[in-house]
Parts: structure tokens; C-alpha cells; sequence
């Protein structure tokens, strides 16, 4: 299936339909503005019910069926209220702030193929790009947290840091893994190249290691429990967003959700084959029958699982302390990362992986 | 610092205890008969309080609307804050004392349990009634027995019905102001 892009189409439109092109910018633009803010709704919603329902609770039950406009009903109530910015804060810096937490995630979503036809932008350096990108994000909570002028904020803000920092050599590590078995860092490709099966079994042990490290390394990356150190309510109060109300922490609340969506989408992406239908070797039907599943639909399916899961993760253990969230990272993650990127080369040199290409 | 290498078995019980953690919360959520959240105003005809939530003092009477109370005044000693008073009364027909009026001031009770743990003959019991709000502070003075008179278990040996009639003075819950 050939990846065409919203980014190569507008390219072609360009020298000869400039208004094509243009109107394909502004869809695009009005398009993943409110797929992304559907999707925070739909996101928070889904976590609120799940959080409640693994603690015997019932969640949001009261605004619409089964409290589905209460997502909608907190985003009115956090746009209408007042934005405090604090008095000998940083003003400029602490305005900016969300906005460049928000922009990180944002950016970072632009390259995920969710179907052959739906990928705004298809880098050759996919990868490389997003790894660069999500660092943008640690930017946004460092100012917010330096700009508060809180002790607590910056407390996290250096928490957060330190950990998406550490975290993201371990994550990169588990990425390498697979860009070596693809042999390519655009994301298109990642996905063409698991056609005859995902990386997350095909490249036998190294794939299922790489995703469990990978997995860990995300969760870290994206602030959520067991690694919310940078928000620990219990000991921060709420961590760099402190100082932050009204539509200003609306803007973190939103990039803290679709960074999930996107660390979720991108390991489906890389391990379990992102739009690839699921197939089974040489059954003839049985392919074709999943054939018959859209992508979009696969692509979704999939990242839904592993949002579940860090969801499962976040209401089922417990909070690290930061000396063992360094000593996971730094002594566990690190060296076991190393060692499955080594195993992994010499399968791949050694041609030992199931399915050759 | 001592050279320690990584304790394989730590690490696998530490991964097999995360697990046993997730599916216990799976467990939770995919049985919604382990939700314990009550939908309360909406579920008003059936909601169960539990055993031993502690909303209202009442005085247990039996089928026969008579009680145990003997007036013995313990729970009266015991409440920390003067909530309780129990009048005694002289029978009309025994000449022995015998309960007329409980007071229980809801008000100043702070719900401590300490006249339901005393009370000799488990006559006092706290209950779930627990949508007690009125619009004045007089509504809240209670009286917990049904009747002054003589305890069921006298009642029970005078066999004549219009004998046991004079023994017994209907009350309110309320203290009667004339």
C-alpha cells in the first residue's frame, strides 16, 4: 500500500493550485485541532471511569448518560475561570509555558501513521524526529515550573527533568531495537515492514524485551504513575502545574493526554505493526478476513489497548521515590537496554529472526 | 561500598507481585458487582446502610411496641456531654420507677457509642436513619421511647389487656408541650 501524506499532497498542489494546497493546510490544521480535542475528552472520560471502576467506584455518573458530558462540562468550567498568574512570577515565561508542553506532543503526533491515507507529515527520520521532539515537552514543564516562582513547582519541574531525561535513553535505546530490524527510522516503513509479522514476536525475545523496556521507559517519559514523581500530589501538592488554573492547566491536563495517546500510538506503531492487520503465517482466510478491517480501525484498536494498559499501570502501583526511580533507570533499564540492543544486532547480523524478509 | 550484582530472584518476585497487583485490579474492573458506590438520592427506596453506621440513637422496641429500659440512667452517667436525659417516673399502678420520658439531644450528640455500649439490657442501638435535618433546632431534642411505663418484660406478666392499658402512657417523639 503506498503512504500518500496530507504533507506530499499539499506539496503536490502547490505550484499549480495554491488554494488546494492552502485549503489542505486548513483542514489538516481544523482536523487534528479537533480530533485532539476530542480525543482529550474521550481520554479523560475513559481514565475517570477506569480509575473508578478499579477502585470499586462508579466515576462520573451524573451530567449525560453514564456522566459522558462531564468531560465537557470541567473543560466549560476550566475555560471560564479566571487564569491567575501569580505577582513576581515570570510572566512571559509562565504564559508560554503550556502552550510549548502542548506544542511538544502536538508535533510529535504529526508523524504517527494511522492508515495509509492519514499521515499528516511522513519524515524519513520519523523516529529521529520524534525522540528530538518530545523533548520539547521537558522545556514547557521546566519554564512552567521555573516561572511559578513555587518552591514545589520547581521541585517537580527539576524532578521532571531529571526523570524524562534519564528515561529517554532507555526509551531511544528500545527504539533502536526495532529500527534495526526494519533498517529504516521512517515510520511508514516501520510499519510496511512488519506486513509478514510485528516486530513484538518476529524479532523473537529482543522485540518482547525492547517493548517491555520501552513500555516502562514511555510511562516514565509521559509523567504518569508509578513514575508522577514531577506531580506527587502527596508531596508537591500538584508539582509544575501549581501556580497554573483556568485554561492555562486545561493546556497541561491536554498535552499530559495526548502525550498518551501518542506514546501509546507510537508503540503500536513500532511493536505491534501500527494499521497492519493482524496475520497468522500462511492461514489464507483467516488474513483476508483481517484484511477486511479498515486500518484506521486496526491502528486505534491497538493504541486503545496500550492507553489501557498504562491506564491498568497507573491504578495498580505505587509511586516510586526518586533515588528508585534513578536506580531503575540508571542500574536496571539501562544495562538490560544495552544488552537487548547487542543481542539484537547479532540476530539481525546472524539472520536468526522468524519470517525473513 | 560492597560490589552487590543484581538479585535475579528480586527482581522476578518484584515483576510477579506487580502482576498479582494488576490482577487484582483487573479483578475489580471487570466485576462491577465490587462497586460499593451507592447512587444515593436515586436509589433512595432501596439504599442499605450499613450495620454499624451510626446515624440516629433509638430505643429498640419490640413487636408489641414495649421496650427494656428500666430508667437505670447509666447511659445518662456515661454520655460525655450531658446529650441524654432519662426521666424516671413512678408507676401508677406498680409504684416502682419506671422509664416516662428519654431525651436525646441529636444537637450536642457527638454519636461516641459510649450509651449504646453501657446500657445493660442492649436497649439503646444506633441506626442508619441518617436524613434527619429539620428546619429548627427544637426538632432535634428527641424522645426515644414510645411510651411511659413499665419495661416488657413486667408487662409480659400481667395478663389482663386493661390492666396492662393503665400501666402505659403513649409519648411522642417529640416532648409533648402543653
Amino acid at each position: 500500500m503506498k503512504v500518500e501524506t496530507i504533507a506530499e499532497r499539499v506539496s503536490e498542489a502547490w505550484p499549480h493550485h495554491p488554494l488546494i494546497a492552502l485549503g489542505y493546510l486548513l483542514g489538516c490544521l481544523a482536523g487534528s485541532a479537533l480530533f485532539l480535542s476530542v480525543l482529550g475528552l474521550v481520554l479523560i472520560y475513559a481514565e475517570r471511569k477506569i480509575a473508578a471502576h478499579f477502585q470499586c467506584r462508579l466515576g462520573p455518573m451524573r451530567v449525560g448518560w453514564h456522566g459522558t458530558l462531564q468531560t465537557i462540562a470541567d473543560t466549560l468550567k476550566l475555560v471560564l475561570k479566571e487564569d491567575i498568574v501569580p505577582s513576581q512570577t515570570d510572566r512571559f515565561l509562565h504564559l508560554i509555558a503550556p502552550f510549548l508542553c502542548l506544542l511538544g506532543t502536538v508535533l510529535a503526533f504529526m508523524v504517527l501513521p494511522m492508515a495509509p491515507w492519514l499521515q499528516i507529515s511522513d519524515l524519513n527520520i520519523g523516529v529521529l524526529y520524534i525522540t528530538a521532539i518530545s523533548g520539547l515537552g521537558v522545556l514547557g514543564i521546566l519554564l512552567g515550573g521555573w516561572s511559578s516562582n513555587n518552591k514545589w513547582s520547581l521541585l517537580g519541574a527539576m524532578r521532571a527533568g531529571a526523570q524524562i531525561i534519564s528515561y529517554e535513553i532507555s526509551a531511544t535505546l528500545a527504539l533502536l531495537v526495532v529500527v534495526l530490524f526494519s533498517g529504516s527510522l521512517q515510520l511508514s516503513e516501520i510499519v510496511q515492514s512488519q506486513a509478514s509479522g510485528w516486530w513484538i514476536w518476529r524479532a523473537h525475545g529482543v522485540g518482547l524485551v525492547a517493548f517491555v523496556i520501552f513500555l516502562i521507559a514511555s510511562t516514565a517519559e509521559i509523567n504518569r504513575t508509578p513514575f508522577d514523581i514531577p506531580e506527587g500530589e502527596s508531596e508537591l501538592t500538584a508539582g509544575f502545574h501549581t501556580e497554573y488554573s483556568g485554561i492555562r492547566f486545561a493546556f497541561f491536563f491536554l498535552s499530559e493526554f495526548i502525550s498518551l495517546f501518542v506514546v501509546a500510538g507510537l508503540t503500536a506503531t513500532l511493536f505491534f505493526g501500527g494499521w497492519m492487520p493482524f496475520h497468522i503465517g500462511a492461514w489464507a482466510t483467516f488474513n483476508q478476513i483481517m484484511d477486511f478491517i479498515p486500518p484506521l480501525f486496526w491502528f486505534f484498536s491497538k493504541t486503545a489497548l496500550i492507553v489501557f494498559v498504562i491506564m491498568w499501570f497507573r491504578w495498580t502501583f505505587p509511586r516510586l521515590r526518586v533515588d528508585q526511580l534513578m536506580k531503575l533507570e540508571w542500574k536496571f533499564l539501562l544495562p538490560l537496554g544495552f544488552a537487548n540492543l547487542f543481542v539484537a544486532s547479532v540476530v539481525i547480523l546472524e539472520n536468526w529472526y522468524f519470517f525473513p524478509k | 561500598m560492597s560490589l552487590r550484582i543484581v538479585s535475579f530472584k528480586k527482581v522476578f518476585q518484584g515483576i510477579y507481585s506487580l502482576l498479582k497487583g494488576m490482577n487484582v485490579t483487573l479483578h475489580y474492573l471487570l466485576h462491577p458487582s465490587t462497586v460499593v458506590t451507592q447512587q444515593y438520592p436515586e436509589n433512595r427506596e432501596t439504599l442499605q446502610m450499613n450495620e454499624r453506621y451510626r446515624a440516629q440513637l433509638i430505643i429498640q422496641h419490640d413487636e408489641n411496641d414495649l421496650h427494656k429500659c428500666t430508667a437505670c440512667q447509666l447511659c445518662q452517667n456515661a454520655c460525655p456531654n450531658a446529650s441524654i436525659h432519662v426521666i424516671p417516673r413512678k408507676g401508677p399502678v406498680t409504684g416502682k420507677p419506671e422509664l416516662d420520658y428519654f431525651i436525646w439531644r441529636m444537637d450536642t450528640c457527638t454519636f461516641c457509642n459510649a450509651c449504646v455500649m453501657v446500657c445493660p439490657f442492649s436497649v439503646l442501638k444506633m441506626n442508619g436513619t441518617f436524613e434527619t435535618a429539620v428546619f429548627d433546632r427544637d426538632l432535634l431534642t428527641y424522645n426515644l421511647t414510645h411510651y411511659a411505663g413499665p419495661t416488657s418484660t413486667v408487662l409480659a406478666k400481667v395478663s389482663d389487656p386493661e390492666e396492662r392499658k393503665k400501666m402505659i402512657e403513649p409519648r411522642n417523639i417529640y416532648l409533648d408541650k402543653k
